[in-house]
């Protein structure tokens, strides 16, 4: 077994190390105001946001599964006319975030708030998890089995019930539980639709009262619900069968049903992305009274912290990536485990304990773009982790041991082998990290620094105020520089397009 | 001279032994190829010649200098020992030239054109040079791998199944490029195979393994004439056993009175191997054995033989070979190796 260079070690120690910050200190921090914290929690007004909640979750993750597992059935395995078109249309919706979503609809109709309008809005926006996982799982599964279901003289729709159901019902618990886990931690749009849900209360106990305490301990039932639905993801996530894959698929005739299929999608569609984005365009070019300096500032500052923090989340993944594939060890291990740990933490959490932490113990970042940049750390590390772990072990023992017998140490063969094959591989991770930064909402909300506008938090203040007109520009921008590139770089949805078209 | 010497070489993986005390030499310039079935550890040695694997007892010499022991381990990128492996594990971030030129770090511009041209040349794959690896056939592939591995001049060569994943006909092809290159280079080779065929035809000596050890070493017509023991026997061609006794100084068969190659001592019992090429079927009416089979190749045939007391295999002259059915007389060409029973455990 070989040790890392030391680079790498320290790189991860800190990685790991920053990701169990979060959690630690909002327990020591609990365990210093026990008794305060047991009274905020026996509140009826916990008891409340419990409900809420968990009404939210449930209704969303259902609704999701549902819409989703349509579109993936419609897509794949009906005789629909332009499924590689409505293919596209159901992944759109990555390309909006949810916050963007529910000010497009609140700025047209000024009753859309509350929990059917939260419930609505994160449905159409999570619906394509559940669509992406699912028609993978149908594309997958082998349609032999469906052929010797019908010549055992099942009808089309048993089919669908007692063989394809039960090979795709994995992907779709486990995109479902994703599901979950998005509505847990969302903050932006039940924020906008004003529907109280913990999230939203721990960012109001902490900016309407400085109520550290209440927060903390709201904070706590949030990060134990998470827990929760996460063991039930990752035992769904293991039992995953994959099946071979199958180019030949049976598709079923819809007869006289295809229009009203296709019209359902497209209503889908036209919900998700159409209308808001028209709704957008329409507020920014009625709308006198935007500032194109200050748009341009925050887009600067937008792109300027994503691309740092993105390089820095960049040179940590890829130290933790290379400790893990070129230097395993049992340390390694445990170092990548806790990394991913913090990555289902709702970042309103993982924001409120570095606010506790800055202030407290590191005064000298509390109120600079180094807190944020760290925040960012802990919430996307794990998501360049993953893209960018693949291609570093896709380089060959055999091809780093040629590179060792023509004269390279350990640490020559990274720089002039390791890296250079998984270059793409690298930048995409970086890239998919810088755009998730784009989008965030409530950590860079807590922990910027007064002088700093990003586009996110533009249109936030502007939200807040009602001044649709002034926010429109900055969710359009968003859309543009941040939505669209992810879901161009999102390889599971780059694979479904390319696949459905076969037929 | 001597380049490479391992010395009472072992290596344990856990509890379990992967190699046995190797002893092994290998001459400046030669091409020594080691031989044996998988699992035998022949991967494993390259390794520890490569420096990939720290042995549990014994030593590794290169050139005059203790390279590897249980204490001591010279690292891989200061032995100056080129591997090819067997999938060739070109970079596939870079072109041919590129592969070739990779380890040419002290060079300077025109040292290293210089090197990768003449390596180009000698692997005749100068229009491929600004390929990519993903362009590249089968054979294109090794011989770039074969390139790469030789562009710093290395003491020693390490070849592990280089041509294992090609097809039959390319891989005969290549195996005579292989060695020309090497020869041309006036490189030192080990060359790992599982294949007779490919160790006797190619190698200067064979070295012989099996389960962890090297059991026998010599050129490829010591080793097929003179198998040291049964088992190489079996191993290494086409043999049929056959059971005698010896008297006076034969070796008596039930297919006759047969002279032994290696020393014999009377009242010995044991078997010959015969190989099937040194049976000579005489077509005779009246004779006690029948061709019960026969397999054409066009070349030769192999013939399945019913004697009084056993079946053999022959090979026979294609066109002539014998009918199933006819009735032949079975004789033994040349000498055989003895192997008495005493020596078999």
């Amino acid at each position: 077994m070989q040790k890392p260079p030391i680079a790498i070690f320290a790189l991860g120690i800190f990685a790991a190390l920053a990701a169990l910050l979060p959690l630690g200190y909002l327990l020591i921090r609990l365990s210093a105001g026990i008794e305060k914290a047991l009274a905020e929690l026996l509140r009826a007004r916990t008891l409340e946001l419990l409900a809420n909640t968990l009404l939210l979750t449930v209704s969303v993750t259902l609704t999701a599964v549902v819409i989703g597992f349509a579109q993936a059935w419609l897509t794949t395995r009906s005789n629909l006319f332009g499924t590689a078109f409505f293919a596209v249309l159901g992944t759109l919706p990555l390309a909006i975030p949810s916050y963007v979503l529910a000010l497009a609809y609140t700025s047209v109709f000024p009753w859309f708030n509350g929990f059917f309008a939260s419930w609505i809005t994160l449905s159409l926006a999570t619906a394509p998890y559940v669509f992406l996982a699912v028609s993978a799982a149908l594309i997958r599964s082998n349609a032999n089995q469906e052929e010797v279901a019908r010549s055992l003289g099942l009808s089309s729709f048993q089919v669908l019930r007692k063989v394809t159901w039960p090979q795709v019902r994995p992907a779709a618990m486990a995109s479902g539980l994703l599901v979950a886990l998005y509505v847990l931690s969302e903050f932006g749009a039940v924020s906008i639709l004003r529907f109280d849900t913990f999230t939203r209360a721990i960012y109001n106990a902490y900016r309407g009262s400085f109520d550290r305490t209440a927060a903390a301990s709201l904070a706590v039932v949030l990060v134990v619900l998470t827990l929760i639905v996460l063991y039930f993801e990752k035992r769904y996530r293991s039992n995953y069968t994959r099946v071979e894959k199958q180019s030949r698929q049976l598709r079923i005739n819809l007869g006289g049903w295809r229009w009203p299929a296709a019209a359902l999608l497209m209503l889908i569609a036209v919900g998700s992305s159409v209308l808001p984005i028209a709704a957008l365009l329409g507020w920014s070019l009625s709308g006198e009274d935007w500032d194109l300096a200050e748009i341009l500032q925050a887009l600067g500052a937008s792109l300027g912290i994503a691309i740092s923090a993105g390089l820095v989340i960049g040179i940590f993944a890829v130290a933790v990536a290379l400790w893990n594939v070129r230097f395993p060890s049992k340390l390694s291990s445990g170092v990548e485990l806790t990394i991913w740990s913090s990555h289902a933490l709702p970042a309103i959490v993982v924001a409120l304990s570095l606010v506790f932490f800055g202030a407290n113990l590191t005064p000298a970042i509390y109120q600079t773009v180094w807190l944020l940049i760290f925040a960012y750390l802990i919430l996307f590390l794990p998501n360049a982790l993953s893209v960018i772990t693949t291609p570093i072990a896709q380089v060959s023992t055999a091809q780093e041991q040629v590179a060792r017998s023509l004269g390279l140490g350990k640490l020559g063969a990274i720089f002039k082998l390791v890296l250079p094959m998984s270059k793409a591989g690298i930048w995409a991770g970086i890239a998919l990290a810088s755009l998730a930064v784009l989008k965030e909402l409530p950590a860079t909300l807590l922990l910027r620094p007064n002088s700093v506008d990003t586009l996110a938090t533009e249109l936030w203040a502007a939200t807040e105020t009602l001044s649709y007109s002034q926010a429109a520009p900055y969710a359009l921008l968003l859309i543009i520089i941040a939505g669209v590139p992810a879901l161009v770089l999102n390889a599971q949805a780059r694979k479904l397009i390319s696949e459905v078209n076969v037929k | 001279m001597t380049l490479l010497s391992i010395k009472n070489l072992s290596v344990k993986f856990g509890e379990q032994e992967i190699l046995h005390d190797v002893n092994l030499d290998v001459e400046n310039k030669e091409l020594l190829a080691i031989l044996g079935s998988s699992g035998a550890g022949k991967s494993t040695l390259l390794r520890l010649i490569a420096g990939f694997e720290t042995p549990s007892a014994g030593e590794i010499w290169l050139d005059g200098k203790q390279v590897s022991s249980s204490t001591n381990l010279l690292a891989p990128e200061n032995r100056g020992i080129g591997i090819v492996p067997q999938d060739s594990a070109l970079f596939p971030h870079l072109t041919v030239r590129g592969n070739i030129e990779f380890g040419l770090l002290g060079y300077d511009k025109a040292q290293k054109h210089a090197r990768v041209q003449e390596l180009l040349t000698l692997t005749r794959m100068e229009e491929f040079a600004d390929r990519k690896p993903d362009q590249l056939s089968g054979g294109q592939a090794q011989r770039v791998a074969l390139a790469r591995a030789l562009a710093k001049k290395p003491a020693l060569v390490l070849l592990d199944e280089p041509f294992s994943a090609l097809d039959a006909e390319l891989r005969e092809v290549l195996r005579a490029e292989v060695k020309a290159v090497l020869k041309a280079e006036g490189a030192t080779a080990i060359l790992v195979t599982h294949d007779q065929e490919e160790a006797l035809s190619l190698a200067d000596r064979v070295a012989v393994m099996r389960s962890g050890t090297i059991i026998q070493v010599g050129t490829p017509t010591e080793i097929y004439n003179a198998p040291a023991d049964l088992g190489i026997a079996t191993f290494l061609g086409d043999s049929v056993l056959i059971e005698g006794e010896v008297v006076d100084d034969k070796v008596h068969t039930a297919l006759g009175k047969l002279t032994a190659l290696n020393h014999i001592e009377p009242g010995q019992k044991g078997v010959v191997a015969v190989r099937s090429e040194n049976f000579y079927l005489q077509p005779n009416p009246n004779g006690e054995s029948e061709v019960i089979g026969r397999v054409f190749f066009g070349h030769d045939a192999v013939v399945e033989v019913q004697t009084p007391s056993q079946k053999i295999r022959a090979r026979s002259n294609g066109p002539f070979a014998p009918e199933v059915g006819m009735r032949v007389t079975v004789w033994v060409r040349g000498a055989v190796n003895f192997y008495p029973n005493s020596a078999r455990n």
